[in-house]
């Protein structure tokens, strides 16, 4: 068990729409979280590439049978391929942060991968399956886990984890948590998505959108509660650029998160040991892209004021908290324990 | 970034509890929590029960329904379509566990899923042929031959629109359909394999689910609560052992006729898969992988609509026999 060969510990956030990965090198990285293989021979020529990957992938999709593994938390359907899917992105990912495929046995990497919570409740061995074999050793631990562990939000906690796929909650009690202390909405960045689409769909009949353009304007523009700036954006009527104002859409497909969301933070919170309750509202850390959303945090403050008032706390920029949540368990782990994971 | 060695007493815990957990999962056993013994076990199932089979409300007081009386008698000779289940009955009878072959969950209702849609084409080739267009044909195809057939259908989209896989689960039950089958069609990275296969929802990829299947016979003498929980738990299994059979009847149609226009199509088998939109729903469902877009020749034949039309009539051919195994009327019994 002296193997002196160098040890490279990384954590690694595997998400919906982009995956992250953090190293005990120092190097940081993020990249959409989209495969594509090309579709034929014509078009492996053209993009002299076996394998694309995240905006590239993206960028030459009508070339690419294109995959993004994870959707609502789960290895999904065509799962043969979406697992592959799932182990190029890894092996992306470790390249990214000096990782060569071809030279694995050259580094040893010990890796602590943050899933959605819900891919460890139902197919665990399946995520598991599709990780191994890229690195030495692999631990999986649910993605609003390694947020708190990263936060240093252990106990007395609520981490909520609004991403685009899926949001997270998971009250955090000091030990590891389990399926009472999480639940999963599929109501997120996505759902969100789709909901903007189809407000401006009836509101402006005549534009033509496309759920990439509306998920470029949500990013810039979206708020719960009032807002003194209108969004106004600009899309294609009849062929001629022509600016919309989407103010009242945009409100309305935010807002439209926040009944189940409020639902299931109050919910999860009732299940608190009476005693630690104030504790944990007062210690709600909101991660995750939709999170982002502006007017969101003092919402939630203001919901929790129903059962006696609390602090939300909005990670301001979410990207690498998982991944580095992930880095911080990777190099806490004792070296022995790394040991017993090795596949 | 050296190893940290100030580690607090806290997180050293955790991350022991963390390896442990990891360590059996590397060697596929059942998670402590999940071993018989385990004070949290009943919880788990049932949390599990809720993640696998959301508004299980339904399915449970049917079920509640079918343990009290008698399974109703078949119906007459050339009726495919026996009626609905009574209004649910709140009252518990005994908590044994059962077989699906007593449960007839007949079926009335259908839902269709087509595959993809909108900004997802799913698969697709640079001739055109795109996996959603072609899912949606065939899924108008196989409704109006359900329809003539006497079924009720459900189509989860009409249009070319994308629906995320828990609104389709979502739709399906919201319309209280009783089987739900989802149409798509295969891309294989060899692209010499041409064949059809159809997948349940399942636990074969899966031991831990596996396991807690054969902890369902421990213990009895449960109060009100543990017997919902109970009753969850065995319609979870039943609509598993529903679904199998229901895949096994559509893969053994399709590749049973599609062969004889077909005839170097690959039986590529029935399989267990945590797919999503099997997930999502609460009714016996499977997904149907019915040709490969990426085998050149297979491309071809469906660009033509009759081969669309004969996978159509190879999936209700399944779907009626499945009917028709669940009535409890044998196909052969079945007046013409
Ligand atoms: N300023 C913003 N306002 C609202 N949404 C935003 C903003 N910035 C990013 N997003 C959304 O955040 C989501 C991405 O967040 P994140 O990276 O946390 O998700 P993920 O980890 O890929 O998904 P998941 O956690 O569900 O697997 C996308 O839906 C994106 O559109
Ligand atoms: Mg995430
Ligand atoms: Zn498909």
């Amino acid at each position: 068990m002296s193997d002196k060969r160098e040890v490279l510990h990384v954590g690694i956030d595997l998400g919906t729409s982009r995956s992250s990965i953090s190293a005990s090198n120092g190097q940081r990285h993020v990249i959409e979280s989209y495969v594509g293989w090309p579709l034929d021979m014509v078009a492996r020529k053209v993009l002299k590439k076996p394998v694309l990957i995240g905006r590239d992938a993206l960028e030459n999709r009508t070339m690419l049978d294109l995959h993004r593994p994870l959707e609502q938390g789960l290895i999904k359907e065509g799962s043969e391929k979406d697992e592959a899917a799932v182990r190029e992105l890894l092996w992306h990912l470790l390249s990214l942060v000096g990782v060569k495929r071809e030279e694995r046995g050259g580094t040893r990497v010990h890796a602590v991968v943050g899933v959605p919570a819900e891919a460890l409740r139902v197919n665990k061995q399946h995520v598991r399956k599709a990780l191994s074999g890229a690195v030495e050793s692999l631990m999986i631990v649910s993605e609003p886990f390694a947020v708190a562990y990263g936060m240093e939000a252990l106990v007395h906690s609520m981490i909520i984890d609004l991403g685009a796929g899926t949001t997270d909650f998971c009250v955090m009690n000091g030990r590891l948590p389990t399926e009472e202390d999480q639940r999963t909405l599929p109501q997120a960045g996505d759902w969100i998505d789709d909901q903007l689409l189809r407000h401006v769909n009836t509101r402006h009949p005549q534009a033509s959108v496309s759920i990439h353009m509306v998920r470029a304007w949500k990013e810039e523009g979206s708020f719960v509660g009032q807002t003194k700036t209108p969004v106004l954006v600009t899309a294609p009527v009849n062929g001629k650029p022509t600016e919309l104002d989407i103010t009242n859409e945009m409100r309305q497909a935010c807002e439209g998160i926040l009944p189940p969301i409020v639902e299931s933070m109050l919910d999860l919170l009732s299940k608190v040991q009476p005693d630690y309750q104030e504790r944990v509202r007062n210690n709600v850390v909101v991660s995750g892209g939709t999170g982002l959303i502006r007017g969101l945090g003092p919402r939630l403050e203001q919901e929790l004021q129903a059962v006696g008032g609390g602090k939300v706390r909005v990670v301001k920029d979410p990207v690498f908290v998982g991944s580095d949540g992930g880095l911080a368990i990777a190099l806490d782990a004792p070296e022995d324990d790394w040991e017993r994971l090795s596949s | 970034m050296p190893k940290r060695k100030d580690v607090s007493p806290l997180k050293r815990r955790l991350l022991r509890e963390l390896v442990r957990e990891n360590v059996d999962l590397k060697d596929n056993r059942l998670p402590r929590s999940l071993r018989p013994g385990a004070h949290r076990l009943r919880t788990t199932l049932r949390v599990l029960a809720l993640v696998l089979f959301p508004a299980v409300l339904l399915g449970s007081t049917q079920l509640i329904t079918s343990l009290q009386t008698p399974p109703p008698p078949a119906p007459p000779a050339g009726v495919a379509v026996p009626a609905r289940p009574a209004p649910p009955d709140r009252r518990f009878g005994a908590p044994e566990p059962i077989h699906a072959d007593v449960l007839p969950l007949a079926v009335h209702r259908v839902a269709i899923d087509p595959g993809h849609g909108g900004t997802d084409f799913g698969a697709h080739i640079p001739q055109g042929l795109r996996e959603k267009d072609l899912t949606l044909d065939i899924s108008n195809r196989l409704a109006r031959l359900l329809a003539a057939d006497g079924f009720e259908t459900v189509l989860t989209r009409k249009g070319d629109q994308h629906l995320s896989l828990a609104e389709r689960g979502a739709r399906a039950s919201q319309e209280r359909a009783d089987v739900f089958v989802s149409i798509h069609v295969n891309w294989i990275e060899d692209r010499g394999s041409r064949g059809v296969e159809t997948y349940y929802l399942g636990s074969t990829l899966d031991p831990f689910l596996n396991r807690l299947a054969a902890e369902e016979n421990r213990g009895s003498g449960y109060s009100m609560a543990e017997m919902r929980r109970l009753l969850d738990r065995i319609y979870a299994d039943v609509r598993q052992e529903s679904s199998r059979k229901l895949a096994s009847t559509v893969q053994s149609s399709l590749y049973h006729s599609l062969r004889e226009v077909n005839p170097v199509l690959e039986d590529r088998g029935v399989k267990a898969a945590p797919f999503i939109v099997l997930l999502t729903t609460e009714m016996p469902a499977i997904l149907a992988e019915v040709s490969c877009l990426s085998n050149d020749q297979e491309a071809e034949m469906l660009a033509k609509p009759l081969y669309r039309q004969f996978i159509a009539e190879a999936l209700a051919a399944g779907v009626r026999s499945y009917a028709d195994a669940v009535a409890g009327t044998s196909p052969a019994e079945k007046g013409s």
